[in-house]
């Protein structure tokens, strides 16, 4: 790939952007809404524009993961690096969270909300984290923007949330926090390993990667295992895969609808492509022997979140527990890691993202004018609604995976990827699916269609301008990546191609070391 | 002891600091004495004689006095962390002295002995003049702890500061009498030469009770469980610019002063029983002090049950006490500073008072009133929790690195732990500023330059230390291995 010296600084650009963005709206004094509007609408579109000019620019045919590299020293003594780069997974990752973060503020533009100035600050350094996690390549810098995350995260469903928001927040950023911090120190131990058996001090996942595929670091497996454990720990909270998941629903419901989207969109991807880039790649040994037990716990998640989803009354948890049956679905497909299940499953934290944000901000449209996400309280509003209504449908026949749209592509290529490794694993999975379906439809039927049984919602207004130009990328998107599945693929085909040599030779072993287990322990 | 006679100019030049600093004291005593209408400009006298005495600290190395002080990268770093505190005590707390009909020059009189004390008692290179300075600095702590002499709460804090800490001083003595008893000297070069012969440390059980009693003494002054228990009285009776001087700079100067003592006795490294034992007033400090902080209800005591904890991370340095350690302590306790000092002086100017209570919920809702205070109090309560991009992220990161490379990794996950746990109560300090709405109409002590300038320099400290911390380590560095070269 052609060294681009434009590149090292877009980067750059594209993580600090934003902060700049809120560094700007902290100096605009008193409460300027007009102000708010648009700094938070420029700073994030500039940010996505960013973000284009780096895909057009990217070269898919490159497998490393130091596309538009920067390296330089922060702080030398210790080996970390302020280390920056993308392959296609990440680069794809990035659009979804730029794209996303310019629709949620323009949303917020068409609603009422109160001291947007620090809302749509809190947003801009949010998208700093999520960008900064998903570009950087050294552990601590990526540790450091995996918690920047957690602040405006808290304040931004601890304001601007629903009534138990206090719980909801606190309880988010427990589990996230107590998550991360063993894989703290496991970040700190795996370093000083790195530095015994390479000699070379770095915490840089690239270096970290190469000591792994080349054995040059052999870890006892009991030590592996902990890696791995306070790794696969740290992401799979953030997935959420159950049974981690209990701080979802309740992080969800409260979080105000950009909350939501950003939470669904990209929040929950962050752990998907953290057990990807770092759990799976370092780790491939234990990986492999643990990833039967993380795949029956994500068959569970599929089976279980489906089935909450069914029973609830309230909008936005049956959004909520769709998405652990969805990413658990991603999970699976993970662990199976051949490569049309690794495609799947990134292919799916993508599909996944722009439909599951896209029903987010919809409930949030009606919530806007009726202030209730309960089921009950609509019914048959299509006619009131009549654009909202179809946006929400093609976002719900794209959760489910109706072929044309997005979520057909990625659920059906994991299904196959994993009917390859185990035929029993895909055909759980598909329960879920139908399920799924069920659910999502009831939803669409419960809400949309039938006699207008609620008369408040007589007055009952359809999405406004600004909510509409927040949601018609995503909808246009749904479509084109249900149709044209293609340069998607190709985009994160170098990243799979990647992951799937080592995690393919562990698939083809997970009969055997489940086979060989019992008699290992029995000749101990 | 001859050598004592022989006091050149260049021994007195190394204690130009203090020299200042005590100058200054007096000057500012006798100007409040004879020249009653000068008083408001004692803090600007105040604040140069501690730019002077910064000035007069740079770029000397040696010994001095025959040994009796010196002067290192290492005494270096605490002259900068004291004459900082007292800054950052002065710029916040003046305007709220003032209104209080508080100001009287003792006040500023008492933090600059307190600070050449603390000064002294680091560059001490014997025990003795160690125990000077400590009881140079002490003694001015005493009186200030009791500054706002008719409140009840601050007679009692002064009291228990002063009996509890005789007793602390009375151990520190007897141990380095102890030491003394069985190696013949208190100088720690000397020290250090006796005991790098093998075995004459290690199993001297006189000599270990000598050991154990200093190191009970200091720890009282770092309040390391289970000496700590002075702290959460003073801190709540003592008036607050105070405590933002008490609750930072004397704790690293305890630390480094432990350090030192440590090397000294211990040249190649921690033998057994200590290791254990450190690691151990660690653990109970970390979790002690994180759990009893959750069940507060008063800031300040709060916060001194979080300034327990905080130094538990410390103690995790000392017990590992690699060179990468002592750094990382440096470097934590500096961040410590400035995000303590931000705390308490942002939680003086959310109270309507010195005499107020300190109450959680008395600060509710007052981000929209008072949005710089309440930032920087909520910025110092992320870095307390030592989340990035802050200072306190920093020095956790060196502090559990060097505990997980020095095969300490059950202290780093005790740590940890204990970080979880104290999300608890710093969180709730930015819920109730943010997102609680105000219970009542609270008449707040008004804005005025002087903290307003102590906000914004903590508030860029936390911040800039925390994303560009090059500068930092370094200090902390020439610190660490200033002593580790001896």
């Amino acid at each position: 790939m052609p060294f681009h010296p434009l590149g090292a600084d877009l980067l750059t650009t594209l993580v600090f952007l934003p902060t700049l963005g809120a560094l700007l709206l902290a100096l605009v004094p008193g409460e300027s809404k007009a102000a708010a509007r648009a700094v938070g609408v420029a700073t994030s579109l500039l940010t996505f524009g960013v973000s284009v000019v780096m895909l057009v620019r990217y070269d898919p045919t490159a497998s490393g993961i130091e596309g538009f590299a920067i390296d330089r020293p922060w702080l030398p003594r210790f080996g970390i690096r302020y280390q920056l780069g993308v392959d296609g997974l990440a680069l794809a990752l990035v659009l979804l969270t730029t794209l996303l973060t310019v629709s949620v503020l323009l949303v917020a533009c068409g609603q009422k909300i109160d001291k947007l100035k620090g809302y749509v600050a809190s947003f801009l350094v949010l998208e700093t984290g999520m960008v900064g996690s998903l570009v950087a390549l050294d552990m601590i810098l990526f540790y450091v923007f995996w918690e920047v995350m957690l602040i405006p995260m808290y304040f931004i469903i601890g304001i601007w949330g629903g009534k138990r928001r206090i719980y909801a927040t606190m309880k988010f950023f427990l589990f996230t926090m107590a998550g991360s911090l063993l894989m703290f120190i496991a970040i700190l131990y795996t370093a000083g390993v790195h530095s015994r058996t390479t000699g070379l001090l770095s915490f840089s996942v690239v270096d970290w990667a190469r000591a792994s595929a080349s054995g040059a670091w052999s870890l006892a497996p009991g030590v592996e295992a902990l890696l791995f454990g306070a790794f696969a720990l740290a992401f799979l909270v953030k997935v959420p895969l159950w049974p981690l998941h209990t701080w979802l629903p309740d992080a969800h419901v409260e979080a105000p609808t950009g909350g939501s989207v950003i939470l669904a969109g990209v929040l929950l991807k962050l752990g998907t492509y953290g057990l990807l880039r770092f759990a799976w790649p370092l780790f491939p040994n234990a990986a492999a022997r643990y990833g039967p037990f993380l795949a029956v716990l994500a068959l569970v998640g599929v089976v279980y979140g489906a089935w909450v989803a069914a029973a609830q009354k309230d909008m936005k948890k049956l959004v909520a527990y769709s998405s652990v049956s969805h990413l658990a679905l991603v999970v699976l497909g993970i662990v199976a890691g051949t490569g049309a299940a690794l495609s799947g499953a990134i292919f799916q934290m993508i599909g996944h993202g722009l439909t599951t944000g896209l029903l987010f901000l919809l409930v949030g449209v009606l919530y806007e004018r009726r202030h209730t996400r309960e089921m009950a309280d609509y019914g048959g509003v299509a006619s009131r609604v009549p654009v909202t209504t179809a946006l929400f449908l093609i976002a719900t026949l794209g959760s489910v995976g109706l072929p044309g749209l997005n979520g057909f592509v990625g659920e059906f290529l994991i299904l196959g990827g994993v009917f390859q490794v185990r035929i029993v694993w895909a055909a759980v999975a598909a329960t879920g699916m139908i399920l799924g379906a069920i659910y999502l439809l009831t939803l669409v039927q419960k809400v949309f269609w039938g006699p207008e049984t609620v008369p408040a919602n007589r007055t009952l207004t359809d999405i406004n301008g600004w909510e509409l130009a927040g949601a018609f990328p995503i909808v246009v998107l749904i479509v084109l990546l249900g149709v044209f599945p293609r340069p998607l693929l190709n985009l994160v085909d170098g990243s799979v191609r990647s992951l799937q040599r080592p995690v393919a030779a562990a698939a083809a072993t997970v009969p055997a070391t489940a086979s060989a287990a019992p008699a290992a322990e029995a000749g101990r | 002891m001859s050598g004592f006679l022989h006091v050149t100019g260049a021994d007195f030049a190394s204690v130009a600091p203090e020299i200042v600093l005590c100058a200054a004291a007096t000057l500012v005593l006798l100007l409040d004495a004879f020249a009653r209408p000068l008083r408001a400009f004692l803090p600007y006298v105040a604040l140069l004689s501690l730019a002077l005495a910064n000035l007069a600290g740079r770029d000397r190395t040696g010994t001095f006095f025959s040994g009796a002080v010196e002067s290192t990268a290492f005494t270096r770093y605490i002259e900068l962390v004291a004459l900082g505190a007292v800054a950052l005590a002065i710029l916040g707390g003046a305007a709220a002295l003032e209104r209080d009909k508080r100001d009287q020059g003792e006040f500023y009189a008492l933090l600059l002995f307190a600070a050449a004390g603390l000064i002294l008692m680091v560059r001490g290179g014997d025990l003795l003049v160690v125990f000077i300075g400590l009881e140079l600095m002490s003694l001015s702590l005493y009186v200030l702890a009791a500054w706002y002499r008719d409140v009840p709460a601050a007679t009692e804090a002064g009291m228990k500061y002063f009996l509890m800490g005789a007793l602390a001083s009375a151990f520190l003595l007897y141990g380095i009498a102890t030491i003394y008893g069985r190696l013949g000297t208190t100088s720690f070069g000397k020290l250090q030469a006796v005991a790098s012969v093998p075995g004459v440390v290690a199993f001297d059980t006189m000599l270990e009770a000598g050991i154990l009693a200093v190191v009970a003494g200091l720890s009282f002054k770092i309040a390391l469980v289970p000496f700590h228990a002075w702290a959460p009285d003073v801190y709540q009776g003592m008036t607050t610019p105070a405590v933002a001087f008490l609750s930072t700079a004397p704790k690293a100067g305890a630390v480094l002063v432990l350090v030192r003592v440590l090397h000294a006795l211990f040249p190649s490294g921690l033998s057994d029983p200590w290791r254990p034992f450190l690691g151990l007033l660690a653990v109970l400090s970390i979790l002690f002090g994180n759990v009893v902080a959750l069940s507060q209800r008063d800031l300040k005591r709060m916060l001194a049950y979080s300034g327990i904890a905080q130094m538990g991370y410390v103690a995790i340095a000392v017990a590992t006490f690699t060179t990468d350690a002592l750094e990382g302590a440096c470097v934590f306790l500096a961040g410590y500073l400035v995000t303590n000092a931000a705390a308490f002086l942002s939680v003086a100017a959310l109270s309507s008072g010195e005499n107020a209570p300190k109450e959680l919920s008395e600060i509710a809702g007052l981000g929209r009133r008072r949005p710089l205070a309440a930032s920087v109090l909520t910025l110092s309560m992320i870095s307390l929790t030592g989340l990035p991009p802050t200072v306190g992220f920093i020095g956790k990161l060196l502090i559990f690195r060097a505990a997980v490379d020095g095969g300490l990794v059950w202290l780093a996950v005790v740590g940890v732990f204990g970080s979880l746990v104290s999300v608890g109560y710093y969180l709730r300090v930015v819920y109730h500023l943010w997102m609680k709405e105000p219970v009542r109409d609270v008449s707040l002590v008004p804005d005025d330059v002087l903290s307003g300038a102590a906000f914004l320099l903590t508030a860029a400290l936390m911040l800039l230390w925390g994303v560009f911390p090059r500068a930092l380590l370094e200090v902390g560095r020439g610190a660490a291995s200033a002593l580790a070269g001896r």
